[in-house]
């Protein structure tokens, strides 16, 4: 039986993906940058002025993702590997990072698409292996005492209206 | 499998609402988020069709707080019914920690809550996943009509993993939120 990997982020790993993200934001000229997981959960962003509401985007960005890696099965191409919008003041560049993460990124008029392209690939280098050194790592039990605790905040969270 | 973040001090679960069209998954989401504390709960998304049917999924983001000093968070989708839409139903099954059947009681239904709870199974199995770590909850939707089958019956018939069975009415809200505490609970409890 196949096993259901979890995704589990540790403190190092994010230190390293913030400081990339900030990097990539600078170089490319980026405004918004996230990475999420391909089942919708963000994970962490990088952003100045602009915060868009990262819950919504990372669940929307990952099933639109995921669509068209269906769409390439349709059409008998191996994948696309990029999700790219271009809008009147911004665009959506969303790109595979490993299996079970991607990386988002939103830019304007400031800069060209492909100095954006350029840089999130190198990017998604670094990131890749941010990842893939601990992605085959058990899933850490949480314990019991956690269970108990979330079971009361169930309760009372989810009490019949 | 959770996202668990131990740097940001996060950990979310994925939910799933599953059934046929029309058995009441939207209604479901849609009575959560009118009665939960707004405080817990993030945005509301739809992908709808022009004729308003779940074309993709809802979506519906709820915080439980802090527990043990974890953000601990639970995403709730519902998948679109008609069989047509399987493709659908597969992107929002990744990834997911524990789904909600929701059976249509009504006589009329038996032949697309049966077709939809064998497409959940295919569809589970062909994505690889280790089904025993999986939080599974039936609701029995649609107790307030008349021309229904009886919760046992509808138990035989759809029951084949013995799992926890909830009795609903989700456009009055019975039973919405018991079931969405058992399959919570059943998710740390697989997760831990
Ligand atoms: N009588 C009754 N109608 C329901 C109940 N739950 C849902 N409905 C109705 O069934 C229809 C389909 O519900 P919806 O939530 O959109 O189904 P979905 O396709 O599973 O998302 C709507 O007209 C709802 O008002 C219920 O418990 N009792
Ligand atoms: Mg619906």
């Amino acid at each position: 039986m196949p096993k259901r990997k979890g995704l589990v982020i540790n403190d190092r790993q994010l230190d390293l993906c913030d400081d990339l993200l900030q990097k990539l934001k600078e170089v490319s000229g980026s405004t918004f940058l996230a990475l999420i997981s391909t089942s919708g959960q963000p994970i962490t962003t990088a952003s100045d002025e602009y915060h868009p509401e990262t819950l919504s985007l990372a669940s929307l960005a990952a099933s639109s993702f995921a669509a068209t890696q269906q769409l390439a099965r349709i059409l008998d191409e191996n994948e696309f590997t990029l999700l790219f919008h271009e809008g009147r003041a911004l665009n959506l560049h969303v790109t595979q990072v490993t299996e079970q993460v991607l990386l988002i990124v939103t830019f304007g008029r400031e800069t060209q698409v492909g100095k954006v392209r350029l840089y999130t690939q190198r990017a998604v280098e670094v990131l890749r292996q941010i990842f893939e050194v601990d992605e085959d790592e058990e899933t850490p039990a949480m314990d019991a005492d956690f269970e108990s605790s979330a079971g009361r905040a169930i309760d009372d969270l989810f009490q019949d209206a | 499998m959770p996202l668990i973040n131990f740097a940001a001090r996060e950990i979310n679960y994925k939910i799933v609402y599953y059934g046929c069209g029309l058995c009441g998954k939207t209604t479901n989401i849609q009575f959560i988020h009118r009665k939960i504390n707004p405080d817990a709960r993030g945005k509301l998304v739809s992908i709808a069709t022009e004729e308003e049917r779940t074309l993709y999924f809802d979506f519906l983001p709820l915080t439980l707080g802090k527990v043990k000093g974890m953000q601990t968070r639970f995403h709730l989708y519902t998948v679109p019914g008609q069989s047509y839409y399987n493709a659908s139903r597969k992107l929002v099954l990744q990834g997911v920690d524990g789904i909600i059947f929701v059976a249509d009681s009504q006589i009329t239904r038996l032949d697309e809550n049966v077709e939809s709870y064998l497409n959940l199974w295919d569809n589970l199995l062909g994505q690889g996943d280790d089904l025993s770590k999986l939080a599974f909850v039936i609701q029995m939707n649609k107790r307030d009509l008349t021309e229904t089958f009886s919760v046992e019956d509808l138990n035989e018939l759809l029951n084949h993993t013995d799992s926890p069975v909830v009795p609903a009415s989700a456009v009055t809200g019975e039973g919405v939120f018991e079931t969405l505490k058992i399959v919570c609970k059943q998710v740390i409890a697989k997760t831990a």
